[in-house]
C-alpha cells in the first residue's frame, strides 16, 4: 500500500506525467546546487514539515472518523471550528457583513437618487456578494467542523410489506374487474375517448386549418410593386447593382404583406434579363424579382452582393445566384427562391405579371412542386 | 513493438484528420477561393441625380445638385492638373494612364474608372482602400488612407473631367435629419450585411461587410450612393432625405451607442453573451464552489 | 400543560417554561398543531456530503430563485400584446416609430422604470447561468454515475428540467418582439412546418395561423410566465424531495460506505453555507447585470418580418440547434406527392430528439450493458468507468462543435477567413471531434487509474544529500501511508458515546477496464 516511488505505468500520457514530475524534482535539486544557502533553508523546512506532518496526522486521526451528530460531548473535537484562529476569522466575517450591509444601504440610496443602472447593480451585487461570502465563511470556518455521519436506512420496504401492497392492488383491483368485466371495459374505453375529446378545444381552437393559405401570396396580375413607404417603384429607380424590398400595393404595412409577400427587386443589367428558359419576359430592363423568404427557414434574404451576384441569407448563410433564377450555390437552402414575373407598364411602373408559380418560403409536407 | 507502432500510427492519423478542419480553413483563406473571379463591374452613369436642385455650368455640365438634405459638389476643374499628376504617380500603374483599366485577368481586374463619378473615386481613396496593397486579395479592406482628402478630391476631379458624371462629393446636412427614420431605414436596408449594431460581418467567399463604427458622415453617403465593391447601390429607391436620416443614425447611435446596460460586448450579440455567462458566470461560481466544499 | 397557575416571580416563571425557554414553548405550540418536532429534528440532523461538485445543482437552483424574483418584477411592467402603438419615450432613435406594445413596454422597462434595466439584465443573465450550470451539474451526475439505481427517476426529472428551461428561455427572450428574437420565432415556425405529415397543422395551431400568427406574443407570455414555471417548480420540488428521501450520494473515502452519509448537518452548517451561496449567486448575477449589457433590444428595433440583421445567433443554449441547421446539407426531396424537408427536420427535430431520448434511456442502457442492478450510493471516479466517461466526453465534444458551428460568421469575421471554408471546416470537425474524443478520453482514464494521485499536479520532492555532496530530488507521494480509498475499520475512541459504525460493506473502489 505504501510506495516510496510510484511505479511507471504504460501509456504516453502517464509517462509524460511522470517525466514532468521528475523534471520538477530535478530543477529543485539544481536550484539547491546553485544556491547552497537554500540547502539550509530546505533542511529547516523539512524539519518543520516533519513536525507539521506529525501534527496533521494526529489532527487527521482526531477528525477523520465521522461521528453521528447527536449525543456528542461539548468538548468533542468534531464540534470544534475549522479555523485555527476563530477570533480572527470572526473579525473578518464581521467586516464582510458590515461592508455588505453598507453596500446594500448604498443600493437603497442609489435607488432613491435614481442613479444609473450600473451603480444600482454594482452596489447590490457587491453587497450581496460580500454578505454571502461572510455567511459561507461562518458556516465553513466557525461552525462544527465534523465530519458527521448518518446511517442510510433501507429505502426498500420489507418483503411482507411489499407483498401486502401488491396483494391489495392485485386482489382488490383484480377482483373488481373480474366481477364487473363489462363495467371495467366500458370505463376504460370511456376514459380513453373522453381524454381524446377533451383535447379538442385545446388543439383545434388554437388556430385555423392551413388549407391553401401557404400556397399563395397577395401578388396578382397587375399588382404595383411598392416599397416600405408605399411609393410605387418605377423603371428609373434602380441603377445596376441596386436592390429594393417591395410588397404588393396596399400590403406594405400589414403582417401578411411583410411576412409572406415580401419580395426583392434587383437590377442586374440595362436590358431584358433572362434567368431561365421559359422566363424570357420576367426580367424587363434588367429588373429581376425574387421572393425574399428564404426557402430554408423563412428568414428575409436581404443581403445582396452585387459583384458576386449572390443573395445571401443572413441566418444560416445560404447563397443564391441571382443570374440563374436564385439557385442555391452553398448552404442549407434546398430550393431556389421563387421568381416573380415583372413587367413595366406604360407609365414606367414595375408591376407583377402574376402570382409566384409555386409556394414561397420553407418546405412543408403538402408542397408538391420542386 | 508493432503494437506500439500501430497505436502511434492510428493516433497520428486521427490527429491528422482532426487537424484537417483548421487546415481547410487556412488554405482557403489565403487568396480567392471561389471559382469565379470577382469582377469589378464597369458602369457608366453611376447614379441618378435623384434630387430636385440641379445646377449646371455654362457648358451644360452638372456641377452641383442636391437639396437641403445633401449637397453634391463636383470638384472644380482647377484641381485637374494636380489630380492628373497624382493619378499617374499612384494609380496609373494598375488603372492605366487613361484610367480605363485592365480587363479581367487571372490575378484580378483593374477597373475602368471613367464615368464613375467623383464620389466613387473619392470614397475609395479616402477610405484607404486605394491605392491597393494586396491585389491578390478578394477585397480591398479599409485602411489608413495613403493620400490626404484634398489629394483624393484632386484625383476625383481629374478622373471626372475625362467623362463628367454623378454623383458628386456629398455633404449631408445632419441638422435636418431624423434619427428615428434613419433607424427604421437602417434596419430594412443596411442591417442585413452590416448587422443591426453596425459592426460588420463575414459575407460569402472571403468578402466582408465592414464595421461602421469609424466612418465619417460624407463617406456613408458616398457608399450608399455609389455601392462600392459588393455593396448594392441605392440611387432612386432612397431619397436624399432618407439617406440623410440614415447618416444621422449611423453617426449617432451606431457610432456612439448609449449602452446603458454596461459594456457592449463588441456588438457580437448572443455569441459573446454565452461566452461571458459560461466563463465568467458559471466558471466563477464553480470556483466559489471549489472554495466552499471539500476536495477529496 | 395548563397555564392556570403562572407564577409571578421571574425565576419561577423561567423554570416553568422549561429548559429551552420561550423558543421551546413556541415550538411546543407548533407541534401541538402540526406534529413537526420529530420530523424537524430528523431533518435538521440530515447530513449533506461536502464535496464541491455537489454544489453545482445549487447554482442552478439559486439562479432559478433569482429568475422568479426578477421575473415577478418584470411581469408588473411588461405588456404582452401585439397591438401597434407609436413610441414616444426617452430613447430617441425609436421616437415616432410603429412598435408593438410588447416592444414598447420592454423599452420602457429599460429606460423609464427605475431599476428596470437592472432587473431585465439580471433576469437574462440568471437564465444563461441557469442553463449553463444545469449542463455542468448534469455532466457531474453523469460522469460520477449518480443516476444509477435508485436515482433514475431523479435523472429523468432533471433532464426534463433542462428541456423545459431551454424552452422557457427561448420563450422569454422572444417576448420583447425585437428584430433578433423575432427572427428566431420565424425559424421556430418554419421548424414546426417542416415536420412531415402534420407540420402545417402544428405550425398553424401553435401560432394561430400563418406567420406571424394572431396570438404569438400573448401565448408565449402565458407559457413563459405561468405554465412552464409551474411545471418547473413542481419538478424542482420533486427533484429535491427525492434528494432528501434517498439522501445524497458521496464519493468513496475514509469512513464512507454504501450505508451511510458523511458530511455536515443541515442546521446550522449546511443552511449557513447554502444561504450564503444564494447571496453569492445573486450578487454575481447583479454584478454581471451591472457591467455587461445583454440583449439591448432598443438597438435592435421592432421586429418586422421583412427586416433582418446579420450575426443573429440564438441565445447560447440553443446554439447547438443553430449550428446543426447551418452545417446540414440541403437534403430536401419531393416524393410520393409530398415534400420532405429533411434539411430542417433532421438537425432541428430528429437530432435533438434522438439525443435527449438517448439521455433519458441512459440509466436503462447502462444497466443492460453492465448487468449492474445493484443499489449505488457511492459515486464512481470518472476514470474508473472509462467507457461511460469517454461516451460523455464524445457527446460534449459534439455539442461543443455544434455550438461553435453556430458562430461561423463571427469566427470568419474575427479571424478574417472565408465564410464558406469555416462552414466546411465545421462540417468536418463535427464528425471528427467526437470520434477522436472517445478513444482519447478512454485512454487517459485508463492511464489515470494506474497513477497514484494521478489527477494532482504537484507532488512534494524529497531532497536528499549524498555523502559526496550531491543533491538528489525525487517526487514522492505526500504521506507514505497515503491510502487513497482503501478503507480499514477505524477503532472508535471510547469517549464518544454513540454506537460504533458497523463494518458494513466497505465501499472499496471497483475499477473497470
Amino acid at each position: 500500500m505504501s510506495d516510496e516511488t510510484p511505479e511507471l505505468p504504460q501509456g504516453p500520457f502517464a509517462r509524460w506525467k511522470m517525466r514532468s514530475r521528475k523534471k520538477v524534482a530535478d530543477s529543485v535539486a539544481k536550484r539547491i546546487v546553485d544556491n547552497p544557502r537554500l540547502a539550509i533553508e530546505v533542511q529547516a523546512l523539512a524539519e518543520e514539515l516533519d513536525e507539521r506532518r506529525v501534527e496533521e496526522a494526529r489532527d487527521l486521526a482526531d477528525h477523520s472518523t465521522p461521528v453521528a451528530i447527536s449525543g456528542l460531548r461539548a468538548d468533542d473535537p468534531h464540534l470544534q471550528p475549522l479555523a485555527k484562529n476563530p477570533d480572527t476569522v470572526e473579525g473578518v466575517i464581521a467586516t464582510l457583513f458590515v461592508l455588505g450591509l453598507l453596500l446594500m444601504a448604498g443600493f437603497g440610496a442609489a435607488y432613491v437618487l435614481n442613479a444609473k443602472p450600473w451603480i444600482l447593480g454594482a452596489t447590490m451585487g457587491f453587497g450581496l456578494f460580500l454578505f454571502g461570502v461572510g455567511l459561507v465563511a461562518w458556516g465553513k470556518y466557525l461552525m462544527p467542523r465534523g465530519p458527521f455521519v448518518e446511517e442510510r436506512h433501507d429505502l426498500a420496504s420489507s418483503r411482507p410489506e411489499r407483498d401486502a401492497f401488491a396483494a391489495a392492488i392485485v386482489e382488490r383491483g383484480g377482483g373488481l374487474v373480474k366481477r364487473r368485466k363489462v363495467l371495467g371495459g366500458i370505463l376504460g374505453g370511456g376514459l380513453g375517448i373522453f381524454g381524446i375529446v377533451a383535447m379538442f378545444p385545446l388543439l383545434r381552437s388554437l388556430g385555423p386549418l392551413p388549407k391553401g393559405t401557404l400556397f399563395h401570396t397577395d401578388w396578382r396580375k397587375g399588382s404595383y410593386a411598392v416599397d416600405s413607404t408605399g411609393r410605387r417603384v418605377s423603371v428609373g429607380d434602380l441603377a445596376i447593382g441596386g436592390l429594393v424590398t417591395v410588397y404588393p400595393e396596399g400590403t406594405q404595412n400589414t403582417d401578411r404583406g411583410q411576412a409572406v409577400d415580401q419580395t426583392v427587386i434587383i437590377r442586374i443589367s440595362n436590358e431584358n434579363f433572362v434567368t431561365q428558359k421559359g422566363r424570357e419576359t420576367w426580367g424587363p430592363k434588367g429588373y429581376v424579382a425574387y421572393s425574399k423568404l428564404c426557402t430554408h427557414l423563412g428568414c428575409p434574404v436581404g443581403l445582396y452582393e452585387q459583384q458576386l451576384q449572390l443573395l445571401v441569407c443572413p441566418c444560416h448563410q445560404s447563397m443564391f445566384n441571382v443570374t440563374n433564377g436564385a439557385i442555391p450555390q452553398f448552404g442549407p437552402a434546398p430550393r431556389p427562391l421563387p421568381q416573380l414575373p415583372l413587367y413595366i407598364d406604360a407609365s414606367g411602373y414595375l408591376r407583377a405579371q402574376n402570382d409566384y408559380d409555386q409556394p414561397v418560403g420553407p418546405g412543408f409536407w403538402e408542397r408538391t412542386t420542386t | 513493438m508493432t503494437s506500439t507502432f500501430l497505436r502511434r500510427t492510428v493516433l497520428l492519423g486521427a490527429i491528422g484528420l482532426f487537424a484537417a478542419g483548421p487546415v481547410v480553413l487556412f488554405m482557403g483563406s489565403a487568396g480567392a477561393s471561389n471559382s469565379k473571379t470577382p469582377l469589378q463591374t464597369t458602369r457608366k452613369n453611376a447614379g441618378t441625380p435623384n434630387s430636385s436642385n440641379v445646377v449646371k455650368n455654362g457648358k451644360g455640365v452638372v456641377v452641383k445638385y442636391g437639396d437641403k438634405y445633401i449637397t453634391y459638389v463636383t470638384p472644380p476643374s482647377s484641381l485637374d492638373k494636380l489630380g492628373e499628376a497624382l493619378f499617374m504617380e499612384n494609380c496609373a500603374s494598375c488603372h492605366g494612364t487613361q484610367a480605363n483599366g485592365v480587363p479581367a485577368s487571372a490575378v484580378g481586374a483593374y477597373p475602368d474608372l471613367v464615368g464613375l463619378g467623383p464620389a466613387t473615386i473619392d470614397f475609395w481613396i479616402d477610405s484607404g482602400r486605394m491605392p491597393d496593397k494586396d491585389t491578390a486579395a478578394v477585397e480591398a479592406p479599409r485602411r489608413q488612407p495613403a493620400l490626404t482628402p484634398s489629394q483624393a478630391e484632386a484625383i476625383a476631379a481629374w478622373v471626372d473631367s475625362l467623362s463628367p458624371s454623378y454623383p458628386g462629393i456629398p455633404t449631408p446636412n445632419l441638422n435636418k435629419a431624423s434619427e428615428s427614420e434613419g433607424a427604421a431605414l437602417f434596419a430594412l436596408n443596411c442591417a442585413a450585411c452590416h448587422t443591426i449594431e453596425g459592426d460588420g460581418d463575414a459575407l460569402a467567399f472571403s468578402t466582408f461587410a465592414p464595421s461602421l463604427r469609424h466612418i465619417p458622415a460624407f463617406q456613408v453617403v458616398e457608399a450608399i450612393r455609389t455601392g462600392p465593391g459588393n455593396m448594392p447601390r441605392f440611387t432612386g429607391n432612397l431619397s436624399d432625405k432618407q439617406v440623410d436620416d440614415i447618416v444621422k443614425y449611423v453617426t449617432t447611435e451606431i457610432q456612439h451607442p448609449e449602452n446603458p446596460g454596461g459594456f457592449g460586448l463588441g456588438g457580437l450579440g448572443p455569441v459573446a453573451e454565452g461566452f461571458i455567462a459560461l466563463l465568467v458566470g458559471v466558471g466563477f461560481l464553480m470556483l466559489i464552489c471549489y472554495w466552499i466544499g471539500d476536495r477529496s | 400543560m395548563s397555564d392556570a397557575t403562572i407564577p409571578t416571580n421571574p425565576r419561577a416563571r423561567k423554570r416553568a417554561e422549561g429548559p429551552y425557554g420561550k423558543i421551546g414553548k413556541a415550538l411546543d405550540e407548533l407541534d401541538d398543531r402540526l406534529g413537526v418536532a420529530r420530523g424537524g429534528r430528523t431533518f435538521m440532523d440530515k447530513i449533506f456530503p461536502d464535496h464541491w461538485s455537489f454544489m453545482l445543482g445549487e447554482i442552478a437552483l439559486y439562479s432559478f430563485v433569482i429568475l422568479l424574483v426578477t421575473g415577478v418584477f418584470l411581469t408588473f411592467y411588461f405588456v404582452p400584446s401585439s397591438s401597434v402603438v407609436i413610441y414616444h419615450g426617452p430613447y430617441l432613435p425609436l421616437d415616432g416609430q410603429h412598435v408593438t406594445e410588447a416592444f414598447e413596454s420592454t423599452v420602457n422597462i429599460s429606460f423609464k422604470v427605475r431599476g428596470g434595466l437592472l432587473m431585465r439584465q439580471m433576469h437574462h443573465w440568471a437564465c444563461d447561468i441557469f442553463v449553463g450550470s444545469l449542463v455542468v451539474h448534469m455532466a457531474r451526475v453523469f460522469f460520477t454515475g449518480a443516476f444509477r439505481k435508485p436515482r433514475e427517476l431523479n435523472w429523468t426529472i432533471g433532464l426534463t428540467l433542462l428541456i423545459l428551461t431551454i424552452a422557457n428561455g427561448f420563450l422569454g427572450y422572444s417576448l420583447p418582439d425585437d428584430l433578433v428574437s423575432g427572427t428566431g420565432i420565424r425559424i421556430a415556425y418554419s421548424i414546426l412546418l417542416s415536420v412531415p405529415f402534420v407540420g402545417s397543422y402544428l405550425a398553424f395551431w401553435v401560432f394561430g395561423g400563418n406567420f406571424p400568427g394572431s396570438a404569438t406574443i400573448p401565448r408565449f407570455f402565458i407559457l413563459h410566465v405561468l405554465i412552464v414555471p409551474l411545471i418547473i417548480l413542481g419538478l424542482v420540488g420533486a427533484h429535491l424531495f427525492l434528494l432528501v428521501r434517498q439522501k445524497h450520494t458521496q464519493f468513496p473515502g475514509p469512513g464512507k460506505t454504501e450505508k451511510n452519509v458523511v458530511g455536515t448537518p443541515m442546521f446550522p452548517v449546511f443552511m449557513a453555507k447554502t444561504t450564503g451561496f444564494l447571496f453569492v449567486v445573486g450578487g454575481l448575477t447583479a454584478l454581471l447585470a451591472a457591467f455587461f449589457q445583454i440583449n439591448p433590444i432598443w438597438q435592435f428595433g421592432q421586429y418586422q418580418a421583412s427586416r433582418i440583421s446579420y450575426a443573429v445567433q440564438p441565445d447560447f443554449y440553443m446554439g447547438f440547434l443553430d449550428g446543426a441547421l447551418r452545417i446540414f446539407p440541403s437534403w430536401e426531396f419531393t416524393a410520393w406527392g409530398h415534400t420532405w424537408p429533411l434539411e430542417v427536420f433532421i438537425p432541428a427535430v430528429l437530432f435533438p430528439g434522438i439525443l435527449f431520448n438517448l439521455a433519458y434511456a441512459w440509466p436503462l442502457l447502462e444497466r443492460k450493458f453492465t448487468g449492474d442492478n445493484e443499489l449505488h450510493n457511492l459515486l464512481d471516479r470518472p476514470r474508473d468507468r472509462p467507457k461511460r466517461t469517454a461516451a460523455g466526453a464524445a457527446v460534449l465534444a459534439l455539442i461543443a462543435m455544434l455550438q461553435i458551428a453556430s458562430a461561423t460568421d463571427v469566427i470568419a469575421n474575427f479571424f478574417h477567413l472565408s465564410l464558406n471554408n469555416v462552414l466546411w471546416a465545421m462540417r468536418v470537425l463535427v464528425i471528427i471531434t467526437p470520434l477522436i474524443a472517445y478513444p482519447l478520453t478512454y485512454k487517459i482514464c485508463l492511464e489515470l487509474q494506474g497513477i497514484k494521485r494521478g489527477g494532482k499536479r504537484k507532488t512534494p520532492n524529497v531532497v536528499t544529500r549524498s555523502v559526496e555532496g550531491e543533491y538528489i530530488a525525487t517526487p514522492t507521494p505526500t504521506y507514505s501511508e497515503d491510502a487513497d480509498h482503501e478503507l480499514h475499520a477505524t477503532p472508535v475512541p471510547t469517549f464518544i458515546e454513540d454506537e460504533s459504525p458497523s463494518p458494513a460493506e466497505s465501499g472499496v473502489r471497483t475499477v473497470e477496464r
